[in-house]
């Protein structure tokens, strides 16, 4: 649904975007994460014809998003830090919108109430809290009932409620058959709503896969207890793996995966009383990915 | 094009800026129409009368800084992301906020014409001022009227292609009240195509009031002032489809 094909963004002497290129498929979650300045707005914002691209393109179904006839139906988003007239109320800032997109008021109250706001909007914007105005701009993305969502941020400001909420609302959104493309600092958060990662580093992709895949990197260590523990070292040696000695019994083994270091031990006979790899959280590999790459976008 | 029309005349209503002007421009223009039958002594010959009725216009230059507010206003707030995010065509959204602000200039300057009307036309014939014929009235009542709509519409080109409120609103003064006067003092033939000369084309006052000479016929000055709106809006789409927002 979302394609964006050698993306490049030039602000000044700044490389924002550095030819990226990824694509999203209906009925799933894609978390876009990097640190600050890695070109996540950026590159929503180009989705969305917001910010102008210095070269390559980014379409939505297929046709820039300027030349989609009626756009809220199609992709709605959530942007960093949206703005709001302060004067009007959240009601009426979705009435004006509504409006705009031929949609009935009733429309208006329906999302509200999705979003748990209905109670306050016919309050005035400048007296909303960060997640009220998080949940009202949620509700404008919602408005058309949209295939696609595109959300920048869109946990900040939400107590642990309304991140849940949200999490469990998006996982709803893509088992209809919707897109979702969410880009969060809050890594814990993207690792339990996403289907798929996307890592970016000063504008360029530097992973992309499942958290599991990501997770799941050579680097992560075997730890096996084994009351053989030489043999089952020598064993191991023998396969080209780096076995080090841990305490009592215990033996760390890089290089090898749960299934080698198990087969190992019962081709020769090996009695293994203990066997687990030491997991990797997605923080691990996004700070492995950008280390030192955080930069004023 | 009648959707975001709508969706502009919804966005203006819902702030209380929208109605702080329009009040301030209808109590301006009865300010200024009570003041001169109140303290004028004299006798109002038809030229008097026509200045006091062309009052009415006045409500056009509240109409001008509306339209640069509401739409600079837009850049203020950030609120453009969201209408373009509704509506991605520049030229439609430029527009359609000219379009707007026309009929909201157009309404408030039909109720400053209503009230001037029903204030200056019974006190002006208490006084025996001379009278002028009905279709006068209207034509002056009209002008006034559409000359609202069209310094709105103005105002909101300007605004969109400054994208600056403060910046924007001050131009509009300067060019009014220091430019005008200036470059028609040392231009021969400027005074008809300034502001304020189609102004008082538009609104039925007399040129002794502006201080030019040879003003322009009322329906060429309205398609002077259309066009110099038109090329607004023109720049203002152009300039925002090349702009990152």
């Amino acid at each position: 649904m979302l394609e964006v094909d050698s993306l490049t963004k030039r602000f000044g002497a700044t490389l924002a975007v550095d030819g990226l290129s990824f694509k999203t498929e209906p009925g799933r979650v894609l978390g876009f994460l990097g640190p600050n300045g890695a070109g996540k707005t950026t590159t929503l914002r180009t989705l969305l014809g917001l910010t102008i691209p210095t070269s390559g393109s980014a379409t939505v179904e297929g046709k820039a998003y300027r030349e989609l006839r009626d756009p809220i139906r199609v992709l709605g988003a959530v942007l960093e830090g949206p703005q709001f007239h302060p004067g009007r109320t959240g009601r009426n800032h979705l009435r004006v919108l509504a409006s705009a997109a031929g949609l009935p008021t009733g429309r208006v109250d329906e999302v509200l109430r999705l979003v748990e706001l209905d109670g306050a909007g016919r309050r005035r914007v400048k007296g909303y809290s960060l997640g009220m105005r998080q949940r009202l701009s949620l509700a404008g993305a919602l408005l058309g009932d949209p295939r696609g969502l595109v959300l920048d941020e869109p946990a900040n400001g939400l107590d642990p409620q309304g991140i849940r909420w949200l999490r469990d609302f998006l996982r709803a959104r893509a088992a209809e058959g919707r897109t979702v493309l969410i880009s969060s600092h809050v890594l814990a958060e993207v690792s339990q709503t996403v289907d798929e990662v996307l890592v970016v580093s000063r504008g360029r992709l530097v992973a992309q896969g499942t958290v599991d895949e990501l997770t799941a990197g050579a680097g992560r260590a075997v730890w096996v207890r084994s009351p053989a523990r030489d043999r089952l070292r020598e064993a191991l040696e023998a396969k080209d793996v780096t076995v080090d000695d841990g305490q009592g019994d215990w033996l760390t083994v890089n290089g090898a995966t749960l299934e080698v270091v198990g087969d190992t031990a019962a081709r020769n006979g090996i009695a293994v009383h203990e066997l687990y790899q030491q997991s990797q959280s997605l923080e691990d590999v996004f700070l492995q990915l950008t280390e030192g790459t955080e930069a004023g976008r | 094009m009648t959707r975001v029309v709508g969706a502009e005349l919804l966005k203006m209503r819902t702030t209380r800026t929208f109605w702080g002007l329009a009040g301030a421009a209808v109590v301006l223009v009865m300010l200024a129409v009570v003041l001169v039958l109140a303290l004028t002594d004299d006798a109002f010959d038809e030229t008097d009368v026509r200045s006091l009725l062309s009052s009415a216009g006045g409500a056009g230059l509240m109409m001008l800084i509306l339209g640069v507010v509401f739409s600079a206003g837009e850049y203020r707030h950030g609120t453009i992301a969201w209408t373009l995010l509704v509506t991605p065509a520049r030229l439609r959204v430029a527009a359609g906020q000219a379009l707007a602000c026309a009929l909201a200039g157009a309404a408030i300057s039909a109720v400053a014409a209503a009230l001037t009307a029903v204030v200056a036309l019974p006190w002006l014939g208490a006084k025996d001022a001379a009278s002028l014929s009905g279709g006068e009235v209207l034509g002056i009542f009209g002008g006034g009227i559409l000359y609202g709509a069209l310094a709105g519409a103005f105002g909101a080109g300007l605004g969109a292609l400054l994208r600056n409120q403060v910046v924007a609103v001050v131009l509009v003064l300067v060019v009014l009240f220091v430019l005008d006067p200036t470059l028609t003092a040392l231009l021969d033939g400027y005074d008809k195509f300034s502001l304020g000369g189609l102004q008082t084309s538009l609104t039925g006052g007399s040129e002794e009031d502006f201080g030019g000479e040879d003003l322009l016929p009322f329906g060429v000055a309205a398609l002077v002032w259309v066009g110099y709106t038109a090329v607004l809006v023109a720049a203002a789409a152009l300039l925002t489809s090349r702009r990152d927002i």
